[in-house]
């Protein structure tokens, strides 16, 4: 036998001792993860509630002549709707607690990022994270708290009523980190950040005093995503255990409002045995289902009320006959038998045996209607009155692998994805760099393994890009991805390009913003920072670059004619005068010919004559890349019908 | 024979003017003006049997201003024709180098001398003259020395005699001597030998008396300015030329080109003397005068295979020495005959060798 103790750990125990799956890592890379989670955070909330965000962050040391790594003390405030005051001790002290189990499109995951700066915050400085919450009137509600590690749950040091001009949540948080290393890196973040998130304004006080203003450029919230139900391709056998057992009515727990609707629809007075309750139920004429089950639970158990107020059912094992509850009062885990003779056995069974497989379907997936549901279940060989409470665990295996393999299903839906849309994209990108030529394009909806998501891309070359590109600028989901550049899908398919094919030659002024979205983005590690190549990915966004790149090569091949017009007529303004006066001489004459004709008539009309003002030419190829890039979005979605068989 | 002189000049300026009033007359009304020349690719040079020398064919490519990928070598050429004018006018002579130079002053760019050298040669082909009526010279290497009286007509000079026997080491053929008037001679031939060290030998051994001749160091491949010479010689004064070379390949073509030119220059025809003897070392005389020799390398070899397919090398002495030099392999330099002693080669070869010249 084996002398090794096992324990349990609570969820903060796991993340402390693992924290570097979540970016905590080190002090540079844990203070730039710090920022995202926050800033991230807050930016959900607004997208949230439709709000224009406004996002204020600041980094100052605690102590301004230590030297990096330091403490700093990390304050990111936003104009959100603010959290229920009674929320925020879970919110902010519990980790794995959180808002976000829907399936919808959203920055952050399951809340965990914001609760691990907390905790690396408090285990590298020992300092409570203040938060701060108005939902509402002029005050706010501020809280100073801890998080126990081994118990999973919050400390909370202090709270108060404080006054406020709007609601908003604010965190502060100190924590060790290197702001001389990671500063290009969240500044960066932020610039990007402005860059995906036009409609926000977002401000950065630094440790040195400067601030950095990224103003909202685009005043309208693109459209929010809508939570949607999970498609059958998505599925495993856990999630489907856990969706049979949300779609079972609750059993109820006894507490005393209950127990006295019980008694008056009985007409008992006091307390009163199993045995008593089963008499007058079955003469009563009216009973409501709660009372019928409350009674069975009784009888089975062998309680009465004030007995069954003490318990909660754990689990009703209808294949073995067994009802598993706790009681409170031992404090330990009981088992009583489910007897089938039993008059009240049907309440309990009816109870757990839960809907037929095929409501269960249309109900529980999106793309699942009756006859798609009747036809799965001739493929998954389980009958579709079968109920889905009494599927047996071969059969639930049997069931999850026939979702992700039936291929009679519609792909998945769209609207809960997110993106930014073309105009915003590109205004962005021609604010922030200024190109000769810009051009985006949205792909059509797409999906892997279920998973729906849609790939938006731009293209920037000249102006302000920095020549030696391909540069990628990669989003997931709104979020900049800054590190492990190297293994991102986005860099591969960018570095795999042919790009002398479209007429760009080494060392390019050229920029790619890659914009994935998806509810769920296949991240290689837990710190998010990226993409897995996914062949279903990779072709879309190999698709996007191909159509972004041969606008690109028009653009460039008109730039190409526009430049050798222009040396044309730099040449020739500079050999004519030297010939009239070399032949001149030579002629033996005094005068020199009238050649000026000549010097315009090199240069031959119409576009790329026009285009000698290079500033000028690129103002009018953006402006073409507008409806074009419209255009290009239509073609593209044929495209993408055809090929996404 | 002044007026002649004159007269080239003329011409020369003459055709560089027309050039100019060409180009002046199409800027004027507004065209692209173009130079016409005999194309000089590879397949318009045929060998014309009647003037025994390379000629250009009928062919003929311009230099358009018009198209912009030439506009800078005809800006080039303009600036040349140009130059050249102001060159012959003032009567002051240049080399291919100083051409290269002097373009900088009129920032006309060229990238190096290669580029003006060609640049140089259009304009021999589009006025048909070659660049020494225009007052361009090469480096000056080969020399002369012989009873030949000379009347300078470069300025400074004008009329100014001399005797070209006068100076022991000769006189190098440089401008003032190519463009001077033949006067007199008491010589009776030429002798153009391939080595300087040879021409001194000859000169101290007092060839040019003894044989009545002038002797003419054409320092290996002859210069252009040198061939003019020995054809103005030959021409204007009447003198057979016999050359005399290395016993090797290459000795037999410095032959063939004073004879009948090269392809090179075959946009001229002013270089070439029909009637020049080569007298040797032949390969036949290295086995007959059992002379020292050296092996002939690969490239050697291919040489002569190169020049058996030159429609000149077809017939007579000229293929049956290159057979010789081809079957025995060997070569033989002009220095080989001083195994026999140092003047073995005036005293014992020459004599007969010109002899045999006579009929040849």
């Amino acid at each position: 036998m084996s002398q090794e103790k096992f324990s349990q750990i609570s969820p903060s125990e796991f993340f402390y001792s693992n924290r570097d799956l979540a970016g905590f890592s080190n002090p540079t890379r844990s203070l730039y993860t710090a920022v995202r989670e926050f800033v991230e955070n807050a930016l959900d909330a607004c997208d949230h509630a439709g709000v224009l965000p406004e996002v204020r962050m600041s980094i100052k040391p605690s102590n301004p002549d230590a030297r990096d790594p330091r403490h700093y003390v990390l304050t990111v405030s936003d104009n959100g709707p603010g959290m229920d005051p009674e929320q925020v001790p879970s919110a902010f002290g519990t980790v794995l607690y959180g808002s976000k189990f829907a399936l919808k499109q959203a920055r952050g995951m399951f809340g965990l990022g914001a609760t691990m700066a907390i905790l690396y915050g408090q285990i590298t400085t020992n300092k409570p994270v203040v938060v701060r919450s108005c939902t509402g009137g002029d005050t706010a509600e501020e809280f100073e708290m801890l998080i126990d590690i081994q118990k999973n749950r919050p400390v909370i040091l202090s709270r108060k009523t404080v006054p406020a001009k709007k609601t908003g949540l604010r965190v502060r948080i100190s924590l060790e980190g290197d702001y001389s290393k990671a500063g290009a890196k969240i500044r960066d973040y932020v610039a990007q950040t402005s860059l995906i998130t036009p409609y926000a304004s977002i401000t950065f006080d630094d440790p040195k005093g400067e601030k950095r203003s990224h103003p909202r450029f685009v005043r309208k919230i693109p459209p929010a995503p809508t939570a949607i139900r999970p498609h059958p391709h998505g599925i495993d056998v856990e999630r489907i255990r856990r969706m049979i057992a949300e779609s079972r009515p609750a059993i109820p727990a006894v507490d005393d409002a209950v127990a006295k609707k019980v008694r008056r629809e009985l007409g008992l007075a006091g307390a009163a045995g199993p045995d008593t309750l089963a008499k007058r139920a079955a003469g009563a004429k009216k009973l409501t289902a709660q009372s019928r089950l409350v009674v069975a639970l009784a009888s089975f158990i062998g309680t009465d009320l004030a007995g069954l107020s003490r318990v909660r059912i754990e689990d009703v094992d209808i294949p073995n006959s067994k009802i598993h509850y706790w009681d409170y009062g031992a404090s330990e885990s009981r088992t009583a038998d489910l007897d089938p003779e039993s008059p009240h056995y049907a309440e309990i069974a009816g109870l757990v045996r839960g809907e037929p497989l095929a409501s269960f379907l249309t109900k529980g997936f999106q793309r699942v209607g009756p006859s798609t549901a009747s036809k799965f279940a001739e493929f998954a060989k389980i009958p579709p009155v079968k109920r889905v409470g009494t599927l047996t665990n071969e059969e639930l295996v049997r069931l999850s692998s026939s979702l992700q393999g039936f291929e009679g299903f519609l792909p998945p839906d769209p609207s809960c994805l997110a993106p930014l849309g073309e105009e915003p994209l590109e205004k962005g990108i021609r604010k922030f760099f200024e190109p000769d030529f810009a051009a985006v394009v949205q792909r059509p909806a797409s999906a892997y393994s279920g998973f729906p998501f849609v790939i938006e891309m731009g293209v920037a070359y000249g102006g302000r890009v920095a020549a030696g590109g391909p540069h990628v600028y990669r989003f997931a989901n709104r979020i900049p991805l800054l590190y492990d550049e190297g293994s991102d899908v986005a860099v591969k398919v960018a570095s795999e390009t042919d790009w002398a094919r479209y007429k760009v030659k080494g060392d390019a002024p050229l920029l790619i913003v890659s914009h994935i979205c998806s509810t769920r983005v296949p991240y290689k590690t837990a710190g998010k920072e990226n993409v897995a190549d996914r062949p279903e990915i990779e072709r879309e966004l190999r698709l996007a670059i191909q159509f972004l790149s041969r606008k690109l090569a028009s653009y460039m091949s008109k730039k190409g004619q526009a430049e050798a017009a222009r040396k044309r007529a730099n040449l020739y303004a500079k050999y004519m005068p030297m010939i009239a006066e070399f032949c001149t001489e030579l002629a033996g004459k005094k005068k020199q010919p009238d050649y000026s004709s000549l010097v315009g008539a090199a240069v031959p009309a119409g576009p790329p004559a026009g285009a000698q003002a290079g500033g000028q030419a690129g103002a009018e190829d953006g402006s073409e890349a507008g409806p074009e890039a419209e255009a290009g979005r239509k073609a593209g979605a044929t495209e993408g019908g055809s090929g996404g068989k | 024979m002044a007026n002649r002189r004159k007269e080239r000049q003329k011409g020369a300026l003459g055709s560089l003017k027309k050039q100019g009033e060409s180009v002046y007359g199409d800027l004027a009304a507004g065209r692209f003006p173009r130079f016409v020349m005999p194309s000089r690719s590879v397949n318009n040079i045929v060998y014309d049997r009647k003037t025994r020398q390379y000629v250009l064919g009928s062919s003929s490519s311009q230099r358009s201003s018009g198209n912009s990928s030439q506009l800078r070598s005809f800006t080039q050429l303009m600036w040349l024709a140009f130059f050249a004018n102001r060159l012959t006018k003032e009567k002051k002579s240049s080399t291919l180098r100083d051409v290269y130079y002097s373009s900088q002053a009129f920032a006309v760019e060229f990238d190096d001398q290669a580029e003006s050298d060609n640049i140089i040669v259009d304009l021999e082909a589009v006025t048909s003259r070659p660049r020494e009526d225009f007052q361009i010279f090469p480096e000056e290497r080969s020399t002369i020395f012989g009873d030949l009286d000379v009347e300078y007509t470069i300025p400074g000079y004008e009329g100014k005699r001399m005797n070209l026997a006068n100076h022991p080491d000769g006189y190098s053929i440089g401008p003032s001597l190519t463009t001077a008037d033949l006067v007199g001679t008491s010589a009776e031939m030429v002798i153009a030998i391939e080595k300087g060290g040879l021409f001194t030998r000859f000169v101290e051994e007092q060839v040019d008396k003894k044989f009545k001749s002038i002797i003419v160091n054409t320092g290996g491949q002859a210069p252009r300015s040198t061939r003019t010479l020995l054809k103005r010689l030959h021409e204007e004064m009447g003198l057979p030329v016999v050359v005399l070379t290395d016993g090797d390949v290459y000795g037999e073509h410095i032959a063939m080109v004073i004879k009948s030119g090269s392809a090179n220059a075959a946009h001229l025809r002013e270089l070439t003397v029909p009637d020049a003897k080569w007298v040797g070392v032949w390969a036949t005389d290295i086995e007959k005068y059992d002379l020292p020799t050296i092996p002939m390398t690969e490239a050697d070899i291919k040489r002569c295979h190169d020049l058996k397919k030159d429609p000149r090398y077809e017939s007579g002495i000229w293929r049956k020495e290159l057979d010789v030099f081809l079957r025995i392999k060997k070569k033989a330099e002009l220095e080989a005959f001083s195994k026999y002693g140092l003047t073995n080669i005036t005293d014992k070869y020459l004599p007969p060798k010109l002899e045999l010249a006579k009929s040849l």
